[in-house]
């Protein structure tokens, strides 16, 4: 127990607290409050004015339309398959920057791994779409092995979105990776063990409360998402997409939509949150 | 512990560096040392911080390799082969336990790596486990064991598959004195009863004299001396030694003709020196013939090979089972002097009293500077 | 510190009460929609925002060339900010907003707007040019109520079929080229992204299927709604990318992505400007399209600068800058003297109200039947919403 703070410490603690809260309770939790209370009220179908009659339409709708849950289970396969490919990615990435290379090159590393950060988000992806594109260098460089690009799709959406959270998945592993003490690696080798098994027994324990940490950007970026998709996703339609497209004609439908992802990120966090990732965070 | 004897059949030393050399950038941390610790053997390379001693130990281990030079382990050449593919473990000083492993697991990390199957690993691993008094700690991660815990802990998971040599580096350095004082006795009995070949590396003397079947005093990369405790602690070979093992008063020069008679470097152990009665060493009358007093000595010999000096106590610290005096001689010297708490001391042996100094001719030997 | 907690709780009580009565405020009394029309102008505020369709308020930064937006500005001294918008929808959702003072609207937007009370009234005399307005399209259903016009039309025209000429070899003249027969461009075949786009499909089967008695593409009922998204999710198989954003279908085309589909004629002139071998054709069964009006935000802080943009916009020399660039048949008659192309009039038909007949222009379909059928009721537009999304699955 601290030694109790003098009555003027407290009121300098309350004055520095107190605009962060506010903040807090008003921008995040009040437009929140707000959006799940907007999501039982309807709008006039032809000028697409709100409503205000208390009804659950919306969610009754969004539960028997069969179109709704396609695209959720489809969002939520993109999510997963963005945080999947962004964790294969990131671990030898994160390793090669914390372990093999040597300390003078760890900073430019970093940097070079964070500058995509700088970069717009919408530049990033509409370059993404010109590679993708029929004409693009990703067809070009796979075509001398008979292949052909992915095209604008799922596959596209994986990539860039994969591309795009990356830096947010591989910072913690970095983070975890740079932490490991060197005596375990040695202490692994001298009691025999290869370099798989080290990785496998020494190595990713330490490592996977930071992916699951990454992971909780990665998926619910992923899942909020709904650019990249307009951009490379061809005809591909995510929940972030429907939400943008009812938010200008039925509000609380996009409200009642924008449930869905929230529940599946607060499924997700309870989740990881047993798995202790939150602790690294 | 296992006690039955490994299929390779050993044709060399545990051990053996030959002209090993050692850069880390510019700087030579091993300088072309060549070192033999034989089977069996408990084996010491004692230094200073930063006296390289820490790299021999990891060049055995596989996790440097040297710049230059050849090592063998049981006589085969083993330069350049990866830690996990030589028969040796390390006991780290920081114990480097897998933290997200149990005491149990972490024992039994040689024998799962090798593919032991669970039961026998089981009974291996608990059987490491009591020689270290630890049986009933298996289930436990290492942050829950106290520092002298997990020190066993470490020498268990080190011994579980007997390798040929055992490195430990500092490995005693984190406990506190009386744990170490403990663990030095047992480490000594684990060797003994084991057979293994033990190579240890520390900064402190106590613990190399202790422990050793021979030590290698390091320094500055390279080894200064081998031999039995007794005789680095005896005849030192060099002033270095002499002053890193044990105290002692190390006299040269001016101080070397004044109170040894003849010029050189030479070192007296503090416990060498006895305290007499100022008067009663200056009563003494020297020794007709011997050992000629020459016109600089302040110091006399008497006819039993015995030289006597005079001079004026500055500081007394009592540090248990002995008293630490400084005693400043008439022409600007020091002399340490250590004497055992057994009987009375001479009136005089009290601050700022005159005191006389004698010890044996033969206990003031010469070391090279 | 118990009672400091209360205090926290109490206070972010009473925030979010505050937060649920300011949203609860959104709708207003129903009597006094839209506002009311200006007897007279003042001086212009310096400042005019406008929400327009792509190629309406061109101010060189495609083409240096086309610019009328400097012109009015160094006129009038009304500062321009243009919103570019896409859809519709999106139109109507950007003029609820109040911070837009005037828009181009299409006829599926325009009565929403009127209806919602978004836009206000127009006072036709304070829009000298208004008289030289085709008299066809002068209190028209979507631009007027009650007899009362509710802004200025600026032009119409129809939605095309472009085409790759170079991917698609023999020259399309039938819609059945994106619906029948889009399995032939497999994956190349594009549409616009929008609700309204079903009436595509309804006017294609007006022909395709005269089993169905549509009349009226944007008066369908459910069996008749059935079977547009049952043809637009054949579609679907063969749609590489949706595009409601004109820069998209420009690259889409530009890179070969898209080969074929609906378009406007400015976005064909664009991506032949940007050297894409592409042609528009208007297919033999006519098309949807677009009767646009300018109307004025009932919320507009700039309702001087918007008037003198109304004037602007139609007067004859800019209508017919405008409806050569985008590709579409200007609204002032006086206009069809000014065009560069002298038989641009001619090519868009902008006095031949038969053509236009076959023009089914953009209007929000409702629940009552817009054919004039009284034994049905129609599918509604929130119907065509969520049948779109589900066409896109």
């Amino acid at each position: 127990m601290p030694a109790a703070p003098t009555p003027g410490s407290r009121l300098r603690l309350t004055a520095l607290l107190a605009p962060p809260l506010l903040w807090l309770t008003l921008a995040y939790l009040g437009s929140l409050a707000i959006l799940l209370l907007s999501a039982f009220w309807t709008t006039d179908s032809f000028t697409s004015d709100v409503v205000h009659t208390w009804n659950t339409d919306n969610f009754h709708e969004l539960l028997t339309t069969p179109v709704y849950r396609t695209i959720a289970l489809r969002t939520l396969s993109i999510a997963v398959a963005v945080t999947v490919v962004d964790a294969l990615l990131a671990l030898p990435m994160a390793f090669f920057m914390a372990r093999v290379a040597g300390r003078r090159w760890r900073r430019p590393l970093l940097v070079a791994v964070l500058t995509p950060l700088w970069a717009g988000y919408l530049v990033k992806a509409y370059a993404w779409r010109v590679m993708l594109g029929e004409n693009g260098v990703v067809g070009a460089a796979l075509a001398p092995f008979g292949l052909h690009g992915p095209g604008y799709g799922t596959t596209a959406v994986v990539i860039v979105l994969a591309y795009l959270w990356l830096p947010y998945m591989i910072l913690p592993v970095y983070a975890a990776l740079e932490r490991l003490p060197e005596r375990m690696l040695e202490a692994s080798a001298d009691l025999g063990a290869g370099a798989w098994r080290t990785l496998r027994s020494v190595v990713l324990p330490v490592v996977r409360p930071a992916v699951l940490a990454g992971s909780v950007f990665t998926f619910s970026l992923s899942l909020g998402d709904y650019l990249t998709v307009q951009i490379v996703g061809g005809k591909t339609q995510l929940l972030g997409n429907v939400i943008a497209s009812q938010v200008t004609l039925d509000l609380p439908m996009a409200a009642a939509l924008s449930a869905v992802p929230v529940v599946l990120i607060v499924c997700y966090l309870a989740a990881v949150r047993r798995a202790g990732a939150l602790d690294s965070l | 512990m296992q006690t039955q004897a490994r299929a390779t059949t050993r044709t060399g030393p545990a051990v053996r560096l030959e002209a090993v050399t050692k850069d880390f950038g510019t700087v030579r941390a091993v300088d072309a040392v060549d070192l033999t610790v034989h089977e069996g053997e408990f084996f010491t390379l004692l230094g200073p911080s930063g006296s390289g001693k820490t790299t021999l130990l990891r060049l055995v281990a596989g996790f440097e390799q040297p710049t230059g030079g050849r090592i063998e382990l049981a006589g085969d050449d083993v330069t350049g082969t990866p830690p996990n593919r030589r028969d040796v473990h390390t006991v780290f000083q920081d114990y480097a336990l897998f933290p997200q492993m149990s005491v149990e697991q972490n024992v039994a990390y040689a024998l799962t790596v090798r593919g032991v199957r669970k039961a026998e690993r089981l009974a291996r691993a608990h059987e490491a486990l009591t020689t270290v008094r630890l049986d009933g700690f298996a289930a436990r991660r290492p942050a829950e064991l106290s520092g002298g815990q997990r020190q066993r802990v470490a020498l268990a998971r080190a011994l579980v598959d007997r390798p040929a040599v055992l490195l430990l580096d500092e490995p005693l350095g984190a406990l506190d004195l009386a744990l170490r004082q403990e663990m030095q006795t047992e480490l000594k009995e684990l060797q003994r009863t084991t057979g293994i070949t033990f190579l240890l590396v520390t900064h402190d003397q106590d613990e190399a004299l202790t422990m050793s079947d021979r030590i290698a005093v390091v320094r500055d990369g390279r080894i200064e001396q081998t031999g039995p405790p007794v005789e680095v602690y005896e005849r030192p070979a060099t002033a270095f030694v002499a002053g890193f093992v044990g105290t002692t008063n190390l006299l040269r020069g001016e101080a070397a003709v004044r109170v040894v008679g003849r010029p050189g470097t030479y070192s007296i152990r503090p416990e060498r020196i006895l305290l007499t009665d100022p008067a009663e060493a200056s009563a003494r009358e020297p020794a007709e013939g011997s050992a000629r007093q020459s016109a600089e000595s302040s110091a006399e010999t008497s006819a039993d090979g015995r030289r006597t000096v005079t001079g004026r106590i500055t500081d007394i610290v009592h540090a248990g089972a002995h008293t630490r005096f400084t005693v400043m001689l008439p022409y600007g010297d020091r002399l340490i002097v250590h004497r055992q708490n057994l009987t009375g001391l001479p009136e005089s042996a009290r601050p700022d009293g005159e005191i006389g100094l004698s010890w044996d001719e033969r206990d003031a030997f010469p070391v090279p500077s | 510190m118990r009672k400091r907690k209360m205090s926290v709780w109490r206070s972010a009580a009473a925030i979010c009460a505050l937060l649920l009565t300011a949203a609860g405020c959104g709708s207003g009394n129903d009597d006094d929609k839209g506002g009311h029309a200006p007897d007279k102008l003042g001086k212009g505020e310096g400042k005019v925002n406008i929400i327009a369709w792509a190629g309406y308020a061109e101010d060189g930064s495609n083409d240096p060339k086309v610019d009328w937006v400097h012109p009015f500005e160094k006129k009038t001294g009304c500062q321009v900010n243009t919103k570019t918008a896409g859809t519709s929808d999106e139109m109507v959702s950007l003029m609820k907003t109040g911070q837009y003072d005037t828009v181009s609207a299409s006829g599926d937007a325009t009565l929403r707007l009127i209806a919602s009370g978004d836009a206000a009234p127009v006072n036709t005399k304070l829009v000298p040019n208004y008289k030289d307005i085709f008299p066809a399209l002068k209190q028209q259903p979507f631009n007027s109520k009650d007899g009362r016009m509710y802004g200025i039309p600026h032009g119409r025209g129809a939605n095309l079929l472009m085409y790759r000429t170079d991917k698609v070899t023999s020259a399309p003249d039938s819609w059945r080229a994106v619906f029948d027969d889009a399995a032939r461009y497999d994956g190349h075949v594009t549409a616009y992204d929008s609700p309204i786009y079903i009436a595509d499909a309804a006017l294609y089967l007006m022909s395709a299927k005269p089993s169905l008695g549509i009349k009226n593409p944007y008066a369908l009922d459910q069996k008749q709604l059935d079977a547009a998204v049952a043809l637009l999710k054949k579609q679907h198989q063969a749609v590489g990318e949706y595009w409601s954003d004109y820069q998209k279908e420009i690259t889409a085309f530009k890179g070969g992505d898209s080969v074929i589909g609906t378009t406007w004629q400015v976005i064909a002139n664009l991506t032949k400007a940007e050297k894409a071998p592409v042609k528009a054709v208007l297919p033999k069964e006519g098309a949807t399209g677009w009767s646009d009006t300018w109307m004025v935000s009932a919320k507009a802080e700039h309702p001087n600068c918007a008037y003198k943009w109304l004037d602007w916009i139609v007067s004859p020399k800019v209508n017919a800058q405008v409806a050569e660039y985008f590709g579409e048949a200007p609204s002032n008659r006086k206009a069809c003297a000014e065009t560069a192309a002298p038989d641009h009039c001619a090519i868009f038909h902008a006095a031949d109200e038969k053509y236009f007949q076959r023009v089914h222009f953009w209007t929000t379909p409702i629940k009552q039947c817009l054919d004039g059928r009284k034994d049905t009721d129609c599918t509604d537009y929130a119907q065509w919403t969520r049948a779109w999304t589900e066409v896109k699955g």
